[in-house]
């Protein structure tokens, strides 16, 4: 336990040990500064960087609950023609590789004209993490007893009500691993940032990072700062949603 | 409220499964009816249907006179108790009790008061603001009967609501929800497959079987008079004994031959029974385990038995006995022309818990020459000609 715990956290030590010196110190070996921090914002805009991230985490996000909780709930609860074959599709899409669809999806997206702005990213990402998203909440809503859905049908609602004021408040662990799930994915992610982000005021932090590390010359302790509030956000959500990421991923398990 | 009627009601499933086989029933005004039989017998669909929850195939579903055919479940005005309770976990129990009523839009003033007059009745008022996993069994099994109470519903449908409680609690909930339908008095169907629930609780008895309505009557009549020999089975425990016998007329007076036994019959049943007169006609004979009396010593009504087995409940002995042929031994239905079919004749009988029986003794029994019952015995129905 203690080896994987330095193992993982070790990275982090490098990080934020370097982070805290100047080009010099670094070349040095030693010495403490805050000098990189302050130079990596006039080097890259990380703010802007950072909101970037969260604008195109947070809409792909919705987007991918958005679609995955009523089609979950279809796929598990509702009678309909060919679902098994519909949900097979869509649950096989999960194995497609991103490199494999990456070429014709930029074709496509840039036809639309959807490459200038966070729309052709975020519908993108949305693509990629909906058939993981609707395999995760099929598995859980059928894991949700059939009554308790025909109670709510009985006292009144209908099924998008039953969704949203029965089943929803329940689902909160599924929800909150397709959050973090897909919110790690995304915003660790460079290649669809690169691609379908053309605007550089506009590109995320990863790809920032990428420009920072692609530099003639490159300032180790800055790329580290850089590097360590590009890590932070992911973490921070993992943590604040790890315990119900546990129950969301054992789910059915105990069943 | 308001009464309930199926005129021909039919529910297949794919292309020839009849789950339900036209069944015609009535449910009148504050009565409660029990629908009761083996699983898959078709009571639970029955209630899925008149619930909204299951599509009619074909037939007349009627609620309050109203065709409610293709009419949504919220729209049907009735309310229903699930087997599993189908709390909504993330409610505390008032909010369970009146979410029907919120999602009607009622005010807060009035659902609060609903969901505490009911709340009263059902002797819940100390748990109001508990969540459903912090209860017990029995508790759930009340939260789940008050959020039907405050709906003040045209009926009660209810779905095995006792068959997750340990014995003695189902014994209690078994009192509380008939005491609570007779104070509401709202039509209620109730699905069991615990016969002992059915006799206890209803008004009146459907007995299902494959889908299709055998006979419904008082619990009383229905274990008195079983319109065939599936309900004569199916009602009572342990359940009438059911054996296969010749009958012949000896002078005008019908004899029964059990095995290689004769047993004279009382000559009222050729005028209530429609008995079949030919040679070697063959009926099955029904009797009930607590009409079977031992006596002392073989008389010319007694029939000859060995004790095969003997279970002794505490208040009663219930005793397995096998009827004996001529050389002693445990005798087999003889069919056509010495045929033997697989079933001996054995039967149970009810004995008081003092009763001086031993396995392997050699007992005269009597049947109670009131209480026989015959049946078809290709059709199964019963004999009876003339109704009680």
């Amino acid at each position: 336990m203690l080896v994987v715990a330095v193992v993982m956290l070790y990275p982090f030590w490098v990080m934020i040990y370097n982070s805290l010196m100047t080009e010099a110190q670094f070349l040095a070996g030693k010495g403490f500064s805050l000098g990189s921090w302050k130079a990596l914002a006039s080097v890259i805009p990380v703010g802007q960087e950072v909101l970037s991230s969260t604008i195109i985490c947070t809409a792909s996000i919705l987007i991918i609950l958005l679609i995955g909780l009523p089609a979950g709930f279809a796929f598990a609860k509702l009678r309909f023609r060919l679902s098994t074959v519909v949900f097979l599709a869509i649950v096989s899409a999960m194995m497609v590789p991103l490199q494999a669809i990456l070429m014709p999806e930029f074709v496509n997206v840039t036809k639309l004209g959807l490459t200038s702005g966070y729309i052709g990213a975020v519908l993108v990402y949305s693509a990629l993490g909906t058939p993981f998203s609707v395999f995760l909440f099929t598995t859980y809503f059928r894991g949700v007893p059939d009554e308790l859905i025909e109670a709510g049908i009985v006292d009144g609602l209908g099924y998008f009500g039953v969704l949203w004021r029965l089943v929803l408040p329940i689902a909160v662990p599924a929800i909150a691993t397709v959050t973090v799930l897909q919110f790690i994915q995304i915003w660790d992610d460079l290649l669809v940032g690169l691609l379908f982000i053309q605007n550089t005021s506009e590109r995320p932090i990863t790809v920032g990072l990428a420009v920072l590390s692609a530099g003639r010359t490159t300032s180790i302790p800055e790329l580290m700062a850089g590097s360590l509030i590009s890590a932070l956000p992911a973490m921070v959500v993992y943590l604040g949603f790890q315990r119900y990421l546990v129950k969301g991923l054992t789910m059915g398990i105990d069943r | 409220m308001a009464e309930i009627t199926f005129e021909r009601v039919t529910k297949i499933y794919g292309d020839d499964i009849r789950a339900v086989d036209e069944l015609s029933l009535h449910v009148a005004e504050g009565e409660f009816m029990v629908l009761v039989g083996p699983s898959g017998c078709g009571k639970t669909t029955a209630l899925r249907m008149l619930a909204g929850l299951e599509e009619i195939s074909s037939g007349t579903l009627r609620i309050g006179g109203n065709v409610v055919n293709d009419v949504l479940p919220k729209d049907r005005d009735v309310a229903m108790v699930f087997q599993n309770y189908a709390l909504y976990p993330h409610m505390t129990v008032g909010q369970n009790m009146g979410f029907a009523l919120k999602v009607r839009h009622e005010s807060k003033s009035e659902i609060d008061r609903k969901v505490r007059e009911a709340a009263a009745i059902l002797r819940l008022t100390d748990y109001l603001d508990r969540r459903p996993k912090a209860l017990s069994g029995g508790q759930r099994q009340r939260v789940a009967m008050g959020r039907a109470i405050v709906r003040s519903p045209q009926a009660f449908l209810m779905d095995e609501p006792l068959s997750n409680l340990d014995a003695q609690l189902r014994v209690e909930m078994r009192l509380e929800i008939a005491r609570i339908q007779r104070l509401l008095g709202v039509a209620t169907v109730y699905v069991t497959h615990d016969q002992i629930e059915a006799m206890t609780m209803g008004d009146r008895v459907a007995v299902m079987r494959g889908g299709q309505l055998q006979q419904v009557a008082s619990p009383q009549d229905l274990y008195d008079h079983p319109a065939n020999e599936f309900v004569a089975g199916f009602m009572g425990s342990p359940p009438m004994n059911l054996l296969r016998a010749r009958i012949a007329s000896d002078d005008g007076s019908p004899v029964m031959t059990l095995g290689a036994q004769r047993l004279a019959v009382a000559s009222r049943y050729a005028q209530s029974h429609e008995l079949p007169t030919g040679a070697g006609a063959e009926v099955v004979f029904g009797i009930r385990p607590e009409d079977v009396d031992v006596l002392s010593a073989n008389d010319a009504a007694s029939i000859s038995t060995r004790v095969e087995r003997r279970e002794a409940l505490g208040a009663e002995i219930l005793v397995h006995l096998s009827l004996l042929d001529a050389e002693g031994s445990s005798a087999f239905v003889v069919n056509d022309e010495g045929a033997v079919v697989s079933r001996p004749t054995t039967l149970v009988a009810k004995m008081g818990p003092r009763a001086d029986v031993t396995v392997g003794d050699t007992l005269a029994v009597r049947f109670n020459p009131d209480r026989f019952h015959f049946f078809d015995a290709t059709s199964g129905q019963s004999l009876r000609r003339v109704t009680p």
